[in-house]
C-alpha cells in the first residue's frame, strides 16, 4: 500500500446497491451538513440530476435503466463518490504537500489552504472524483472528519434510511458482508478502497471500471518519467562537467595553424 | 580583414534572451510541479498557486517568442549538406581531444537539431500545456496523456539545454559574444563555421 | 395502520400496491430491507416501475383503477386451490354468516348488487341483510357450505374474476399474475404472515374504499390480521395526517372517530341510539358500547362546567350536518364554485395545487369575498388571483397570508402511520412573524369570542363556552402562550370529581349493597387526576376527555408520548417503552386473532401475545394475556363463559367478509374508473361505480369528462416523488430538493414515445378533458404499454408536485384530474383518468 494504512485504524464504507431506493437522502444530507449550495440543474428526462458531481456535491446517486429480459427493466442505484483509494491517484500527482492528504483513519482528505489549484488530481483519479470550486480549489468527500472527529458517522450514512451505506471499520464490514456471499468491490484495488461495494452483477453494469487503476500515462509520468527525468537533469551536468575536464573545450586560438586538416 | 564578424543583429538577440528568461521562469515555476521533492522552488513564487500563474504566464511568452525564433532561423538551420553529413558521423569532433576540422555553414548539425527539436518541443509543451491548463474542458484521457508528455518533454529539454548551454558557453569559448554582442572573432568563425565565414565575410579563409 | 412501520421486518411477504413507499416513505425501506434479509420476498404492483418496483422479487404492472380485478383474481385464486386459513376464516370472521335467500350479485344483476336504486345512485343496505334466529343473533353455517352463506357467495362472486379475465382487464401478462398469486397466498398458512403497503394508489379512486376492502378480504382469508408482519397498512402521506385524523380532521367525524351528529339527532339520547351498537351475544366486547362515556366525555372536555346533565352536556352547542349532508372536499369546491361561501380558510393547505381539477378550484376561489391562507410559504392558493388564466382586477376574493410555524418549530405530538404518538420539543424559534397554528387559533378564538360576547350571533355559546384552559390565565382570563402540554392533558382527559370503582354487573347480577358512608370508598380516580385509560371514562359527566382514543397518552405517569426507551421485549419490534401507540399503548390492533381460539399463538415464533392461564391477577384470579397490550383483557374466546372474540370494534366481535356497511356493494366488484379507455366494463354491464356521486352534467364547466373518448387516449395518473413532498410548497422552496427534481415531467414509454414522435426531455403538452400542461417527457422502459383485449393501451403518469408560483418548475398536475370520488369516502379520483399527450414546437 502507497502510503502505509494501517489496517485495524482504517474506517470505511460498505456500499449495498442491493439495498438503495434511490432516495437520495445521502445526496441532501451531504450538502445539507456541508453546507453547500443547490446545484442549479435542468430536468432533461431523468431522475438523476445533477447528471455529474460537482464541486457542491460529493456524493450522488447514479440511476441506470437497464433492460434484463425483453419488456423486462430494472432500475440500479449506485451511490458515486471519492472511494477514498488506498492508492490514491489524486495523492500520487498532488504537487502541494498536505493539500491532499491521508488521515490515520485511511481518509483521503484535503486542505483547501494547501490546494493549488494545479487540477492534476481531476486526472489522475481512476474515478473522476475531484472537483473545483469557484475559488478554483479542489472539492470532493473529506468523508465527514469534522464529524468523525466528534464521534458521529459521516452524514450521509446518517441519512442513509435502509443501511446501503453502512460506515465502520473497513476490515469489519468487508468481513460481515463477505459472510453473507455479497459479491464484493473494491477490496483489493488500488490497496483497497475505503470504499467498498456490494454490486449486483459486474461493476461494468453500474458503469463502473471492472479493475480500477491509475491511469497508464499517470503511472508513466509519475513513476518512470519523474525519476528518470531526475537522474537526467543531474545526468546531463554531470556528463557537461566530464566532457569540460577529460575531452576539454574547443579552443579557437589555435585554430588558425590547424587550419588546413580540415580542407 | 576586421578581427570581428556579426552573427546575430540586437533583434535576433534579445528575442534569444527572451527565449531563455521566459525558459527559466517555466523551469523554476515547473520544477515545483514537476515532482514535491522540488516543492522549495514554490517559495521564489510565493507559493505553489503564484508558481502556476507565473508559469501561464511563461509559458505564453516562451511559446510564441521560441516559434517566433524558430521561423527566423527556419532557413539556416532546416536543410543539411554533405558536411553536415561528416560532422554527425564523427559528432562533430566533441567525443575525442583530437582537432577535428568540417566546413560547416551558420549552423552545425547539431545546433540545427537542437533547434529543430525545441521548436517541435515548444509545440507540444504549448499545446500540452493547454490541456493541463483547463482540464475539465477536454476528455480526461488527452489532459492524462499531456500531463504525460508535458513531463516527458520537459525533461528532455531541460537536458537538451543544458548541453547547449554548455556547448555555448565554456565547451566552446568565444560562441557567447555571438549572443552577447552579436560579433564573433574572425576567427572563431573560421574555426567552427567556415563555410558561413566564407559567405559573409566574402573572405577565403 | 393496523400494525406499525417496525413491524414490517415481521413479514414473509410484503404486497407493495396502491403505494410506492421506496419514494413516499423511504424509512419504511429500513424494514422492508429487514424483512428480506430474513428471507421476505417483496411484491410490487404498479402501473409504473418504481423504485419500490427496483427493490422487489416479484414486479406486475397493471393499469390505473383495474385493482379490485388484480385482487378479485387473487380471492378467486385463494378459494380455488384451498390456500385460505380455515379456522381462522371460521372463527374470526362472517364468512359463516347466512344472506337472506334474496341477495343478488352483480354476475346476477349484470354489475349491481341487489337493492340499487338508479335515481338515487344508492343502495338500501336492507337487501343485504343476515338471516336472523328467533332471538335476532345471525344465522350461521359453521361448515361454510349453506349456498346462502358469506362464504360460499364470496366464491360465487369471485369465481367470475379468472385469471384470463382479471388479465383482460388489467393488462398484466397471466404468469405475472399468477406468480403474485401463488406468492402472496403462501402466507395463509398459520405460521406465515404476509403483509400489505397501501396509500393513496388504493384510495384516490372512485372504488377507493373497495380496493381496500378487496385486500382486507384477502387478508382474513389468509389469517393475516392481528398477527406480526401481516395487517392492511395504510402508509399516511403527512407525518401527522393520522394525528388529524384521530383529533377530528374530517367533516363528518369528532376527534376519536365519534361521528358529528347530524341536525336531525335532538338530543345526546337520540345521538347515542343512532350511534351505540347493541350486541346480545355475551361473547361480544362489542367496544362501541361506550359510545356515550367517549361523547359525554368530550362534551365535558370542551364545555367544562358549562356541560351539565341538565343541558344534555352542552350537545346543543356542537355543530351539526344537515341529515344526509356530505361536506368533504369535492363538495366544499362544489358549492364554492356555486357562490355558497363568502370565506375560507385554506389552513396548512395548497387546494389550488392539490385539489382535483385545480382549475375548478381556483375559479371557486374567485368566488368567495374573503380568504385565509396560512402557510410557510406563499403558493398557488394564497396567489391563485395573478395565476395563469386569472385577471387579477377581476378577482374580489381579499387574501390574507398568516405565516405559520414550521413543525420543527415548535413543541407537541406527531401520530405516525403507526399510530405512534411521538413527542417533539421545538428545534429552534418560529422565524420572524411566524406563529404555531395553535397561537394562530388562540388569537383568533379570542377576537371571535369577544365579537360574540359584544355582538351576540347565532348561537354564540358554541364558542363562548369553550373551555379553553390552555395555558397560564391572566386576571382577565386571557392566556398569555399556548402551552401545548395542557391541550395534551386536555386530549388524554380527567377525573372532573372523585369517582368510585364500582364493580362491573354482569346481566341479571344483584348490584352489592350499598356499603355505610362511614365504609373507605375504593375510588377509580379523584377529582383534578389525569385519566390512566379510556376504560375510567364515565357518561354521567364526572370525567372528561378530548379524545378517548388517545386517553392515557398523557396521565399522571407523564407524557407517554415523550417516552424514549429503547427495550424491545418481545423482540418484534414493538418497543411499548417508546413514545406511546393509540389505544392504550396497543401496537398490533385485533391482536388476539393472531392466536387460536385457546389463545395459543398461531406462530409461536412470532407471538404477539398469548394466553398465560396460569398467571395470577391481582384479584387473585387467573390467566392473563402476555406480549402486547391485547384487545382487552378477557380470556380467549373459547372459554364460553367470560371469553370474547378478536374484533372488539365491531357490534358482532367478527371481521367482515361481508361488508353490509358499504354504500357500493357487500363486496367489492370491478367497476371502470370514471374516465376510462374501455368502451365496455369487459366485467359486466355497468362501466363505473353506481354509487359514486356524478358531477357531470350538473352545468359547472369546469367539470368534464371524456370517457372512452378518442381525444383522450391515454390513462393518466398522478404521484409523489421522494424528492418534493404534497404539492412542494416546503420542498420546492429548498433549493437543495428542487436541485434534484426541477421541473415537471411526465413519464412514457417508448412505444408512445416513438408513436407520437416525442423524444426523451422533449417538452410536451399533457392535456385532459379540463386543462393541460406542459412537461417534460421522460421516457423510459419503466412504463409499458397493457393489452387491454385486443386494445393496446398507453399509460402515462406525472408527479402533482409543482405548480405555477415557483418559478420555470411548470403548473399543476391536477389541472388534469377529474372531478368524481369514492362512493364512501368521496376522495377525489386523481389515480386514473384519461388524457392526451403532444410535442411542442
Ligand atoms: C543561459 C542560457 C543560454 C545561453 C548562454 C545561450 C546561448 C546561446 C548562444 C551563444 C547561441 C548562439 C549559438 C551560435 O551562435 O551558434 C544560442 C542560440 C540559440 N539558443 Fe540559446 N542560450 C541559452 C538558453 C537557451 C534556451 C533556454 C533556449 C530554448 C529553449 C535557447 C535556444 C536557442 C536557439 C534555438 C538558438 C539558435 C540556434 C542554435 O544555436 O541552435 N537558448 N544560444
Ligand atoms: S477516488 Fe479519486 S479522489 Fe478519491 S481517493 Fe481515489 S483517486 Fe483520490
Ligand atoms: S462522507 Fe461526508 S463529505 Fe463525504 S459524501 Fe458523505 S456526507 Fe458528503
Ligand atoms: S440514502 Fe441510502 S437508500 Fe437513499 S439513495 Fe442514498 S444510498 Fe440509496
Amino acid at each position: 500500500m502507497a502510503d502505509a494504512i494501517k489496517a485495524e485504524n482504517r474506517k470505511g464504507f460498505l456500499v449495498d446497491t442491493s439495498r438503495c431506493i434511490g432516495c437520495r437522502s445521502c445526496q441532501v444530507a451531504c450538502k445539507q451538513w456541508n453546507k453547500m449550495a443547490a446545484d442549479k440543474t435542468v430536468e432533461q428526462g431523468s431522475y438523476e440530476n445533477p447528471r455529474d458531481l460537482t464541486p457542491a456535491l460529493y456524493n450522488r446517486i447514479r440511476f441506470l435503466e437497464v433492460g434484463e429480459e425483453p419488456g423486462g427493466v430494472n432500475w440500479l442505484f449506485l451511490n458515486e463518490r471519492c472511494m477514498h483509494c488506498g492508492e490514491a491517484g489524486c495523492m500520487k500527482v498532488c504537487p502541494s504537500p498536505g493539500a491532499l492528504y491521508r488521515t490515520k483513519e485511511g481518509v483521503v482528505a484535503y486542505n483547501k489552504e494547501k490546494c493549488i489549484s494545479c487540477k492534476y488530481c481531476v486526472s489522475a483519479c481512476p474515478f473522476n472524483v475531484p472537483r473545483y470550486d469557484s475559488d478554483d480549489k479542489v472539492s470532493k468527500c473529506h468523508l465527514c472528519l469534522d464529524r468523525l472527529s466528534g464521534g458521529m458517522p459521516p452524514a450521509c450514512a446518517k441519512a442513509c434510511p435502509t443501511g446501503t451505506l453502512k460506515f465502520g471499520k473497513r476490515s469489519d464490514l468487508i468481513a460481515d458482508a463477505q459472510a453473507t456471499g455479497k459479491q464484493l468491490y473494491g477490496v483489493n484495488d488500488l490497496g483497497g478502497l475505503g470504499v467498498v461495494y456490494a454490486l449486483e452483477g459486474p461493476p461494468e453494469r453500474y458503469g463502473l471500471p471492472a479493475t480500477p487503476h491509475i491511469p497508464l500515462s499517470i503511472f508513466l509520468w509519475k513513476d518512470v518519467i519523474k525519476p528518470l527525468g531526475i537522474l537526467g537533469f543531474w545526468g546531463s551536468i554531470g556528463a557537461m562537467l566530464l566532457h569540460y575536464v577529460t575531452i576539454g573545450p574547443k579552443k579557437i586560438d589555435e585554430a588558425p595553424e590547424k587550419e588546413e586538416r580540415h580542407e | 580583414m576586421s578581427n570581428y564578424i556579426e552573427r546575430f543583429t540586437a533583434g535576433e538577440r534579445v528575442l534569444h534572451w527572451i527565449v531563455t528568461a521566459s525558459f527559466f521562469t517555466l523551469l523554476l515555476s515547473g520544477l515545483g510541479l514537476f515532482s514535491r521533492l522540488f516543492n522549495g522552488y514554490f517559495t521564489l513564487f510565493g507559493g505553489g498557486g503564484n508558481a502556476i500563474m507565473v508559469h501561464k504566464i511563461a509559458g505564453i511568452v516562451f511559446f510564441f517568442s521560441s516559434l517566433y525564433m524558430f521561423l527566423k532561423h527556419r532557413r539556416d538551420v532546416s536543410t543539411f549538406d554533405e558536411d553536415d553529413r561528416r560532422w554527425i558521423e564523427q559528432r562533430g569532433g566533441y567525443l575525442s581531444r583530437e582537432e577535428a576540422h568540417f566546413n560547416i555553414g551558420k549552423y552545425n548539425p547539431g545546433q540545427k537539431l537542437f533547434a529543430i527539436f525545441i521548436a517541435a518541443a515548444t509545440l507540444i509543451l504549448g499545446v500540452t500545456g493547454l490541456f493541463i491548463w483547463a482540464p475539465t474542458l477536454f476528455p480526461r484521457w488527452i489532459v492524462q496523456l499531456s500531463l504525460m508528455i508535458h513531463g516527458l518533454m520537459f525533461v528532455g529539454t531541460v537536458m537538451f539545454v543544458v548541453v547547449h548551454v554548455y556547448l555555448a558557453t565554456i565547451g566552446n569559448p568565444g560562441t557567447i559574444e555571438a549572443m552577447l554582442y552579436g560579433d564573433v572573432r574572425s576567427m572563431w568563425a573560421k574555426r567552427h563555421h567556415p563555410k558561413w565565414y566564407k559567405e559573409a565575410s566574402g573572405e577565403n579563409p | 395502520m393496523t400494525n406499525h412501520w417496525i413491524d414490517l421486518k415481521n413479514s414473509d411477504v410484503i404486497l407493495i400496491m396502491g403505494a410506492n413507499p421506496a419514494e413516499n416513505h423511504p424509512v419504511s425501506f429500513r424494514w422492508i430491507m429487514k424483512a428480506k434479509d430474513a428471507g421476505a420476498k417483496l411484491i410490487c404492483v404498479d402501473p409504473r416501475f418504481t423504485r419500490s418496483a427496483s427493490k422487489a422479487d416479484v414486479y406486475a404492472p397493471l393499469r390505473s383503477g383495474t385493482d379490485i380485478a388484480f385482487l378479485g383474481g387473487m380471492i378467486s385464486y385463494i378459494l380455488q386451490n384451498n390456500l385460505y386459513f380455515e379456522e381462522y376464516v371460521r372463527n374470526y370472521t362472517n364468512a359463516s354468516y347466512l344472506v337472506n335467500p334474496g341477495f343478488k350479485m352483480p354476475g346476477d344483476l349484470n354489475g349491481l348488487f341487489s337493492g340499487y336504486d338508479p335515481k338515487k345512485r344508492s343502495y338500501d343496505p336492507k337487501a343485504w341483510s343476515f338471516q336472523k334466529n328467533a332471538d335476532e343473533s345471525v344465522k350461521k353455517d359453521p361448515t361454510l357450505q349453506d349456498p346462502n352463506c358469506v362464504f360460499q357467495l364470496l366464491k360465487r362472486h369471485y369465481s367470475r374474476y379468472t385469471p384470463d379475465m382479471v388479465s383482460r382487464i388489467t393488462g398484466t401478462p397471466k404468469e405475472k399474475l399468477l406468480e403474485v398469486y401463488k406468492l402472496y397466498a403462501s402466507t395463509g398458512k398459520p405460521d406465515k404472515a404476509g403483509t400489505s403497503m397501501y396509500a393513496m394508489g388504493w384510495t384516490q379512486h372512485t372504488v377507493g374504499t373497495q380496493n381496500i376492502r378487496t385486500m382486507t378480504i384477502i387478508q382474513l382469508l389468509l389469517g393475516n390480521i392481528g398477527i406480526a408482519g401481516g395487517g392492511v397498512n395504510a402508509l399516511r402521506g403527512e407525518s401527522n395526517v393520522q394525528g388529524s385524523t384521530d383529533h377530528g380532521l374530517l367533516f363528518h367525524i369528532l376527534p376519536g372517530y365519534l361521528p358529528v351528529p347530524s341536525a336531525d339527532l335532538k338530543d345526546l339520547a337520540a345521538y347515542n341510539e343512532k350511534y351505540t351498537p347493541k350486541s346480545k351475544d355475551p361473547q361480544s366486547a362489542n367496544w362501541w358500547q361506550n359510545r356515550p362515556k367517549y361523547i359525554t366525555s368530550y362534551l365535558k372536555a370542551i364545555y367544562g362546567a358549562k356541560a351539565t346533565k341538565e343541558n344534555d352536556f352542552g350537545y346543543a352547542w356542537l355543530p351539526k350536518l344537515d341529515p344526509g349532508m356530505n361536506g368533504s372536499w369535492l363538495m366544499i369546491f362544489d358549492n364554492m364554485i356555486k357562490g355558497k361561501f363568502n370565506g375560507f380558510f385554506a389552513w396548512g393547505q395548497n387546494p389550488a395545487c392539490s385539489g382535483t381539477n385545480s382549475t375548478k378550484v381556483r375559479n371557486a376561489l374567485a368566488k368567495l369575498d374573503w380568504m385565509v391562507t396560512v402557510n410557510l410559504f406563499d403558493n398557488e392558493t394564497a396567489s391563485f388571483w395573478k395565476g395563469p388564466g386569472m385577471e387579477p382586477a377581476q378577482v374580489k376574493t381579499e387574501v390574507f397570508l398568516l405565516p405559520a410555524a414550521a413543525s420543527f418549530e415548535k413543541e407537541g405530538s406527531i401520530s405516525n402511520s403507526g399510530r405512534w404518538a411521538q413527542w417533539r420539543t421545538a428545534a429552534v424559534k418560529p422565524l420572524g412573524q411566524s406563529k404555531a397554528d395553535a397561537e394562530i387559533i388562540h388569537e383568533l378564538y379570542q377576537k371571535l369570542k369577544a365579537l360574540y360576547v359584544k355582538e351576540g350571533g347565532a348561537l354564540p355559546e358554541q364558542l363562548t363556552n369553550l373551555t379553553w384552559n390552555y395555558g397560564f390565565k391572566r386576571a382577565d382570563g386571557t392566556i398569555r402562550a399556548i402551552d401545548t402540554h395542557l391541550v395534551a392533558k386536555e386530549i388524554n382527559g380527567s377525573f372532573l370529581e372523585d369517582v368510585e370503582d364500582k364493580p362491573k354487573l354482569k346481566p341479571g347480577e344483584k348490584p352489592p349493597p350499598t356499603p355505610p358512608p362511614w365504609a373507605p370508598r375504593k375510588l377509580l380516580g379523584k377529582k383534578g387526576e389525569l385519566a390512566a385509560g379510556f376504560a375510567q371514562l364515565q357518561a354521567d359527566g364526572t370525567t372528561s376527555c378530548g379524545n378517548w382514543i388517545y386517553c392515557q397518552s398523557y396521565n399522571e405517569k407523564g407524557n407517554m408520548m415523550a417516552r424514549r426507551v429503547k427495550k424491545d421485549p418481545t423482540g418484534l419490534g414493538l418497543f411499548p417503552e417508546w413514545s406511546w401507540a393509540w389505544p392504550v399503548n396497543r401496537r398490533i390492533i385485533y391482536n388476539r386473532a393472531s392466536c387460536d381460539p385457546n389463545g395459543k399463538p398461531y406462530n409461536m415464533k412470532k407471538a404477539v401475545v398469548y394466553w398465560n392461564p396460569n398467571a395470577v391477577l391481582p384479584d387473585g384470579k387467573l390467566g392473563a394475556w402476555v406480549g402486547d397490550v391485547p384487545d382487552g383483557p378477557w380470556p380467549p374466546m373459547a372459554n364460553e363463559k367470560e371469553g370474547k372474540k378478536p374484533f372488539i370494534m365491531r357490534a358482532d366481535g367478527l371481521a367482515a367478509i361481508f361488508g353490509a356497511g358499504m354504500k357500493d356493494g357487500p363486496f367489492p366488484e370491478h367497476y371502470e374508473p370514471m374516465e376510462s379507455p374501455l368502451a365496455k366494463n369487459p366485467m359486466s354491464g355497468q362501466m363505473s361505480n353506481p354509487a359514486a356521486k356524478n358531477f357531470s352534467g350538473t352545468g359547472i364547466k369546469e367539470d368534464a369528462f371524456a370517457a372512452n373518448d378518442g381525444k383522450f387516449p391515454l390513462v393518466a395518473t398522478t404521484y409523489r416523488v421522494t424528492e418534493h413532498w404534497q404539492t412542494g410548497v416546503m420542498t420546492r422552496n429548498t433549493p437543495w430538493l428542487l436541485e434534484l427534481q426541477p421541473r415537471l415531467f411526465v413519464e412514457l414509454s417508448p412505444e408512445l414515445a416513438k408513436e407520437k414522435s416525442i423524444k426523451n426531455g422533449d417538452m410536451v403538452e399533457v392535456s385532459s378533458a379540463r386543462g393541460k400542461v406542459d412537461a417534460v417527457a421522460m421516457v423510459t422502459r419503466r412504463m409499458q404499454p397493457f393489452k387491454i383485449g385486443d386494445k393496446v393501451v398507453h399509460q402515462i403518469g406525472l408527479p402533482y408536485c409543482f405548480g405555477w408560483s415557483t418559478p420555470g418548475v411548470g403548473d399543476a398536475a391536477n389541472l388534469l384530474t377529474p372531478t368524481a370520488g369514492d362512493a364512501n369516502t368521496m376522495i377525489p379520483e386523481t389515480k386514473a383518468f384519461m388524457a392526451a399527450i403532444q410535442r411542442k414546437g
